[in-house]
């Protein structure tokens, strides 16, 4: 009785379990586990001789409040932002061109912007570096035509290292948005045409609102792993600054401090919380474009 | 229920798959008996071992060495501290971290009698307690080069280092404690100091130190391509630079009067729990042999603790410019500071926040 | 013929309107492809170390396949191993994982839908490092399953995405007329939904392969004993400068795998072509039959 009973249940459940099952399953075990397992550690102390010691403590977060960090974290923002913000100024309309096309088309174009991620991030940084440097190209050609009299620092620049964010971080910032610009049904853009709106209007009052879900999550998918980024600000600016991706590396590393690590971690989760939260205000999250 | 049972079901496979698969990855592990090992799993920097060296051991002994590189310092003491230390059989680590390795309990103790040939090593750069422990492989002296046709000033301290005329002109390498033990020397104290006060006024240096700086990393690039006409850097990195100018070369190492240089080590040691320690002992043994190290020296143009090897070196490798100069005696070493690495932590994050705005 | 005029300038007015944005998307393109061009280029200088451009040398390519060079082939064939893996474990639960998301609801869909954002905000940092402490706690052993593991985890979020966007209601009626022509669900999975979200499951696979290829940070912390991804050994070799052998090893590979993307696209092409000629036929064979039919 029992057994038929839940063998009439299981193949109700099998489709839900076979299909659900693995990616519910993996998220848990590799996600959330390991997510919890950091919150757990920063609650804990630094090892003599690295490691963890199982003491409860909150020295990790009363270090994270004096000033050092609050800079260091200012900091940060403020080079998450700028890369944010730059990539959506070119990557909006980037998007809206690819948009345009038709769908073949388009989704070669896309392609196209996603191969040049199967060269190693360091060797097209490396590239930026021969590129700029005191004697590269573009120094010789700015001596040789007289533009200059003395060779130009690009390299170790604020300017680089913003260039190379933003060619890092541009297509994760495209593919959203341009998943949203391309449900835009015309009929709604030529409606505000014929009723006589400036094309400026119709971006203003049509287009931007109607793609603020790609938008929003072309800022998510940006912000947050640039908060985190180290390798390219130490190589194109010189490891003059330290980040909060340098800190959090540091103390898993030479430093040896894993609950500050951790502690770190814990902060740039609690701000990818905070930015989901945000965005489930205006949109379903559920829906939200990443690709 | 039964959804919970089939996902525990499921769980398990996915994770026994995973293990199984990644155990098959590293071979016949675990066979530690009687018979001898047919492969060696090294973890080391990478461009630090002559692949010919590499060749001619394993057509030696028909041990297969495996080798994997560390792109920092911290990797090979995560391994050890994360508990991964059994899945090699020797790991390069530098004699700062000895201390912290052998009191954690993360070691294997070396049975010397099992290498002959560190009869070679100079004990000078050998301490007693790490004899038991390591063995030096190469070594590193971590000074001051310049350019002389484009450096302002003549470097023969560290305090020239942080003169106004050295601004925008100075590279250097990175790392807490590489930089605090020169401002600590230029300030006379212990480059090893555990004061507070000492490693704050340190700080006070490193921050005009900071200002000259062009960038840290990649020092022999940007002297190279100009960037820069003075660097702290290592030796080897110095050779490297000297000999991809040629002929052309106009670099020198800083003439110190005084001031003391840091001397590095890099060491192998045996992780605990190693499953093929009788191949380890093997290679250990052929890379202290005094001619097969002075091969190793001909790609890896490095100070070596191995004097025998030195003297069976070549002569472009003893005389090679990096090398000539004539403080060798006067270094001091890198010590574990214990917890003090925290404050030394909290001085350098200062230095990098509170410059570049 | 005013009309035609007309019509003509309008369209000539659009195409000038269209310049600047091509400029502007050519500009975009460039800044993407210009270091990936001078990456090609330096894999002919004749030094030893990229430090600066020291002359034309073709060198680098012979010395590649030459006997020194194992490590770097084999990190490329560790690499491409890993990436294949990944993408082939990465899309098989994406595509799964999307359909099963998109149609069923139970207790707990809005937490896993929540988790999967988490890899594809999270810093790499952070994620390589929970992972590295919770494997050695459980006792997975690092390397290649680590490594597959890692990358999946970052993947399937985007693969699983990418399906779900796929599914419309087009695939769900197509599903039920299979089902009421008496095909069983696999058979329903395997004939009509698969081939339905064919162009998503493409790019998944492509997106997944190329996050895997590029990745370093994961690979980094998980990588075992033996043998490291050529990311992690690009990582190591640039403490002291990177070799042109790299660049060649690099350059090697973008063309390789641009072909295969190309033969692949082909293929789907000539693919496509046999269908729609197939449906021709079978279109025109209707035809026949109902003509037939109505003569009779």
């Amino acid at each position: 009785m029992t057994a038929s009973k839940g063998r009439a249940k299981g193949t109700n459940r099998l489709p839900l379990l076979a299909q659900a099952g693995p990616v519910s399953l993996w998220m848990i075990l590799f996600v959330t586990i390991p997510m919890l397992f950091i919150i757990f550690i920063s609650f804990m102390t630094r090892g003599t001789f690295g490691g963890v010691e199982y003491t409860p403590s909150l020295e990790s977060y009363q270090t994270m409040m004096e000033v050092t960090y609050f800079h260091i974290i200012v900091k940060s923002l403020g080079v998450a932002a700028e890369t944010t913000i730059a990539c959506l100024i070119v990557g909006y309309p980037f998007a809206y061109y690819i948009a345009r096309k038709p769908p073949a088309t388009a989704s070669r174009l896309i392609t196209l912007l996603m191969i040049p991620f199967w060269t190693n991030s360091l060797m097209r940084l490396n590239a930026w570096m021969l590129i700029f440097q005191t004697n590269g190209p573009v120094n010789n050609f700015m001596l040789k035509t007289h533009i200059v009299d003395q060779p130009v620092t690009f390299i170790f620049t604020d300017g680089l290292v913003l260039l190379g964010l933003i060619t890092n971080y541009l297509p994760f910032a495209v593919l959203p948005m341009y998943s949203s610009i391309e449900k835009l049904q015309k009929p709604i853009l030529e409606a505000s045409a014929d009723l006589g709106a400036k094309p400026s209007v119709t971006l203003l009052k049509v287009t931007l609102p109607l793609t603020f879900p790609g938008i929003f999550s072309a800022i998510i998918l940006t912000f947050i792993p640039a908060l985190g980024t180290y390798v390219i600000t130490d190589m194109l600016g010189g490891g003059k600054v330290l980040y909060i991706g340098n800190i959090i590396k540091n103390q898993f590393g030479t430093i040896r401090n894993w609950p500050l690590g951790a502690a770190m971690s814990v902060l740039l989760l609690a701000v990818t919380a905070l930015m989901i939260f945000l965005y489930s205000r205006f949109a379903k999250v559920e829906d939200m474009e990443v690709v | 229920m039964k959804k919970k049972l089939l996902a525990l079901i499921f769980g398990l496979v996915v994770m026994f798959a995973f293990t199984a698969c990644g155990s098959s990855d590293s071979g016949d592990s675990g066979d530690s008996g009687d018979t001898a090992s047919k492969e060696l799993n090294v973890f080391m920097w990478s461009d630090y071992l002559s692949d010919d060296v590499v060749a001619d051991f394993e057509n030696e002994t028909g041990i297969k060495v495996n080798l994997s590189y560390m792109n920092d310092n911290a990797d090979s003491i995560n391994k050890l501290t994360a508990g991964a230390g059994d899945e090699y059989d020797l790991i390069m680590t530098c004699d700062a971290y000895m201390e912290s390795l052998i009191k954690g309990g993360y070691l294997e103790e070396l049975d010397l009698s099992q290498i002959p040939n560190s009869e070679n090593i100079n004990k000078a750069y050998w301490s007693e307690e790490n004899q038991k422990y390591c063995i030096p492989y190469l070594m590193n002296y971590i000074y001051v080069v310049y350019d002389t046709e484009r450096c302002p000033i003549e470097i023969t301290c560290y305090n020239d280092l942080i003169k106004p005329e050295m601004k925008g002109q100075l590279g250097s390498i990175d790392g807490a404690r590489n930089l605090f033990p020169i401002a600590l020397i230029a300030l006379g104290y212990d480059p090893n100091s555990t004061e507070e006060s000492e490693i704050a006024e340190a700080y006070e240096w490193l921050k005009k130190y900071n200002d000259n700086v062009v960038a840290y990393g990649s020092t022999e690039t940007n002297i190279v391509n100009g960037t820069i006409s003075a660097m702290l850097t290592y030796d080897g990195n110095t050779a490297e630079a000297m000999a991809s100018m040629g002929d052309n070369n106009t670099l020198t190492v800083a003439p110190f009067k005084e001031d003391p240089v840091q001397l590095g080590f890099d060491l192998y040691v045996i992780p605990k729990g190693a499953k093929h320690m009788d191949a380890a002992y093997a290679f250990l043994n052929y890379i202290t042999d005094p001619e097969v190290m002075a091969k190793n020296l001909i790609d890896n143009p490095y100070s070596c603790p191995n004097d025998a090897a030195v003297a069976a070196a070549s002569e472009e490798y003893r005389n090679g410019p990096a090398f000539d100069f004539d403080y060798k005696e006067n270094i001091f070493f890198q010590e574990d500071v214990g917890d003090a690495i925290k404050i030394y932590d909290k001085y350098y994050q200062k230095l990098k926040v509170d410059t570049g705005e | 013929m005013a009309e035609r005029d007309k019509l003509n300038r309008k369209q000539k007015r659009d195409r000038r309107r269209k310049i600047p944005w091509t400029i502007f998307a050519a500009l975009v393109y460039a800044s993407f492809y210009i270091p990936v061009l001078v990456m090609i280029l330096f894999s002919f200088n004749d030094a030893k170390r990229n430090y600066s451009w020291m002359g034309f040398t073709t060198e680098w390519y012979p010395k590649l396949f030459s006997f020194g060079n194992h490590d770097l082939w084999e990190s490329l064939v560790y690499s491409l191993v890993i990436a294949i893996l990944a993408t082939v474990i990465s899309v098989i639960i994406g595509v799964l994982g999307g359909i099963g998301l998109k149609k069923f609801e139970f207790r707990g869909k809005r937490f896993i839908n929540m988790m999967l954002f988490v890899p594809i905000v999270v810093p790499e940092v952070v994620m390589a490092v929970s992972m590295l402490i919770i494997f050695m706690i459980v006792g997975i052993k690092l390397g290649l399953g680590a490594i597959v593991i890692g990358h999946c985890t970052f993947c399937i979020p985007y693969a699983v995405i990418i399906i779900k966007g796929r599914i419309t209601g087009d695939n769900e009626t197509l599903q039920e007329a299979s089902m009421d022509l008496g095909a069983n669900r696999i058979q329903t999975f395997l004939k009509v939904t698969i081939p339905s979200i064919m162009p998503g499951i493409m790019s998944a696979a492509f997106l997944s392969f190329t996050l895997s290829i590029d990745d370093v940070m994961i690979s980094n912390m998980l990588a075992g004993a033996s043998q490291s991804t050529l990311p992690v050994l690009i990582l190591s070799v640039n403490r002291t400068g990177i070799t042109p052998d790299i660049n060649a090893l690099t350059t090697i590979m973008v063309i390789v795998m641009l072909f295969g993307m190309v033969v692949m696209n082909i293929m789907q092409r000539i693919h496509n072509k046999r269908e729609a000629r197939i449906m021709a036929e079978s279109d025109a064979r209707i035809q026949a039959a109902r003509l037939a039919a109505e003569e009779y």
